[in-house]
């Protein structure tokens, strides 16, 4: 079975960016949501196994989804993308339960040692 | 070839470099800084800026430069803020009053491999912009203040004395302050120019100017209205204060002397005075009955003071 | 819709290389200034020259206005105006290393804003494998009347500008300023091929 990725961003490109970056094993069940509210919609509904996470977006922003999957139980590895890569942001990111704060642009090295140590690859 | 050429470059620029290790000592620096400076090779490189050009100011340049070595970022300061930072001498010693070159710097970040480890300081002469925006600078201000003034008098002139008194009204109406104003002309001056002569008028228009502009405070402004029709603008003065003032502009006017070509002249003034109030819709309305107080004034035998009705009478 | 609008793909795509260089230089902002940055997303939008005074105009309640141009390969250039609002300049002072008896407020802003302006231009120009080269950054003047002339004349030999918006808020330090990057037409076209070829290549 394979592993089942959610990927919220508000920008197309950066989107995208993401998909082409994750290795193969990780890149046949893909969703996509441009903002906050969507991933949440999704995620309420159907079970994921990994969200990439944007944090500056319209409607619900990333801290807001970590709050609400924080509030409302929903367990998941979330990995933030993040182009505000201030250490207070990254400090606020980890404290709401992500897994990984990853910088934009993404670096593919990084990428695949968080996945690494996650247990995905 | 080429590379000689470009080795020998840096000493051939009208243009300072000087180059420093992220603890301010000097590793290198050209041909024109070593002129400049009047400093040769030898006693500069290897030492710490700051020995060789104490006028620097310490904190501000260290903090200028962390944020080149920080941010890997060039940054800048310019003339126009910072006459110099180096106190060079310069090409133009005689026909400047500059002491000192006139620079603009640039701060670059010199990189190996992703880090800061030097810093190159551009310093380019701008003595001679420096020099010309500064005299037209002079130069526009003249001309504005020109606008301002009675050539002959020195006092402000019509069109600014009423600009003054437009925005005083607006501001002592906006704040509910006290405005005072006084027009005063000087008695039979077209007789005293046909005994004495223009050049004798114009001596007792000047000196009458300077007499007045001593009695007056900061903040007062006086201007020529008319040929021998002067008015002054007086901010938070009530009726007893303006009073005051007229009578003492009068009275010293009376007492004063005026010299001319061995003969004393002697000269009296009739005031109008009016202090602004709720009827005054606009400044014209002050003026137009400060001037017919004048008026009654001159009616009433010259050498006066008279003060406003309340309201005009139409 | 004229030659110079964006499409769909190349807005949102100008909007993430912008994002991207906003967060990294407000990373190294704070850093330096040793506080915190608040990111807005930042407003991109196509002006006729002739209404953007008016727009400028509109967005500000600016007192003071720094102008530093900015020079690029391929053809990419424009101008950066940083635009403030009243500050405290006793804090701005301390900020950047001026002694009490030198406070010069005409040179700190401008000291500012070349920090601002080079740090997120400098990430902004890496990421499309460029590098950007900067005028000396000069105080417009303190007073609208003289920003509006300045930038009417500028306007005459621009058709369209693009005009990027954002906002710097930084806590700690009461400062609040706008950077506007208006890019000239000519320069927009160059910029359209430089996100050509990044789009291309997803």
């Amino acid at each position: 079975m394979s592993t089942r990725v959610l990927i919220c961003d508000d920008s197309n490109l950066a989107r995208k960016q993401v998909l082409r970056s994750l290795p193969e094993n990780l890149s046949t069940d893909v969703q996509l949501a441009k903002d906050g509210q969507e991933a949440l919609d999704i995620l309420r509904n159907q079970h994921i196994d990994i969200l990439f996470l944007d944090l500056t977006m319209p409607i619900i922003d990333g801290l807001g989804v970590l709050q609400a999957l924080k509030d409302e139980e929903i367990n998941l590895p979330v990995f933030v993308i993040s182009a505000d890569v201030q250490p207070e942001m990254q400090n606020r990111v980890l404290a709401l339960g992500a897994k990984a704060f990853l910088r934009k642009p993404m670096q593919l090295d990084t990428l695949n040692e968080h996945l690494k140590s996650h247990g995905f690859l | 070839m080429l590379d000689n050429l470009f080795a020998d470059l840096p000493n051939r620029l009208n243009t300072g470099i000087l180059i420093l290790d992220k603890n301010f000592n000097i590793l290198m620096w050209n041909r024109f800084l070593e002129v400049h400076a009047n400093k040769s090779d030898k006693q500069v490189i290897g030492k710490s800026i700051f020995t060789i050009f104490p006028e620097l100011p310490r904190k501000w340049f260290e903090r200028k430069l962390s944020s080149v070595i920080q941010l890997k970022n060039q940054t800048f300061c310019g003339w126009e803020q910072r006459h110099h930072l180096f106190e060079l001498s310069h090409s133009r010693p005689i026909t400047t009053d500059s002491d000192f070159m006139a620079q603009n710097c640039t701060f670059l970040p010199i990189e190996v491999e992703g880090e800061v480890e030097r810093i190159c300081i551009l310093i380019e002469d701008v003595t001679d912009v420096c020099h010309y925006q500064t005299q037209l600078n002079k130069a526009l201000n003249e001309l504005a203040l020109s606008n301002r003034i009675d050539g002959l008098t020195q006092a402000f002139n019509r069109k600014h004395w009423e600009e003054c008194l437009a925005s005083e009204f607006s501001r002592a109406t906006r704040y509910k302050q006290e405005l005072a104003l006084v027009m005063l002309d000087l008695d039979q001056f077209k007789l005293l120019n046909d005994t004495y002569g223009h050049q004798g008028g114009d001596k007792v228009l000047i000196e009458t100017t300077e007499v007045i502009n001593e009695l007056l405070r900061m903040g007062d402004l006086f201007g020529r209205y008319g040929g021998e029709e002067f008015a002054v603008i007086l901010p938070n003065t009530e009726l007893t204060g303006a009073y005051d003032v007229a009578e003492r502009i009068r009275k010293t006017i009376e007492n004063n002397a005026i010299e001319y070509q061995g003969k004393n002249i002697n000269v009296t003034v009739s005031i109008g005075i009016a202090v602004m109030n709720e009827y005054d819709t606009r400044y014209e309305d002050i003026i137009s009955r400060a001037d017919i107080a004048l008026y009654k004034a001159k009616n009433s035998g010259r050498n006066q003071v008279c003060v406003a009705k309340e309201r005009s009478v139409s | 819709m004229n030659a110079f609008d964006l499409t769909e793909d190349q807005h949102d795509c100008l909007q993430e290389l912008i994002n991207v260089a906003m967060g990294q230089a407000s990373d190294q902002l704070a850093r330096y200034l040793d506080t915190f940055v608040y990111l807005k997303v930042p407003s991109i939008e196509q002006v006729r020259s002739e209404l953007l005074f008016d727009s400028l105009n509109h967005d500000l309640k600016a007192t003071s206005i720094v102008s530093q141009g900015f020079f690029g390969y391929e053809g990419i250039r424009g101008e950066a105006l940083l635009m403030y609002q009243p500050l405290d300049s006793s804090r701005l002072a301390d900020l950047l290393g001026y002694e009490a008896d030198e406070l010069s407020f005409d040179e700190q802003m401008i000291d500012l804003s070349s920090i601002l302006t080079t740090t997120f231009l400098n990430v902004f120009a890496s990421q499309i494998d460029n590098q950007m080269s900067y005028s000396a950054p000069r105080l417009l003047s303190t007073n609208l009347n003289t920003i509006n002339q300045h930038i009417q004349q500028q306007s005459f030999n621009w058709d369209y500008a693009l005009k990027v918006r954002i906002s710097y808020q930084v806590t700690d330090y009461s400062f609040n300023c706008d950077m506007v990057l208006l890019i000239p037409e000519e320069a927009i076209s160059n910029i359209k091929a430089v996100i050509d070829r990044i789009l291309a290549d997803f």
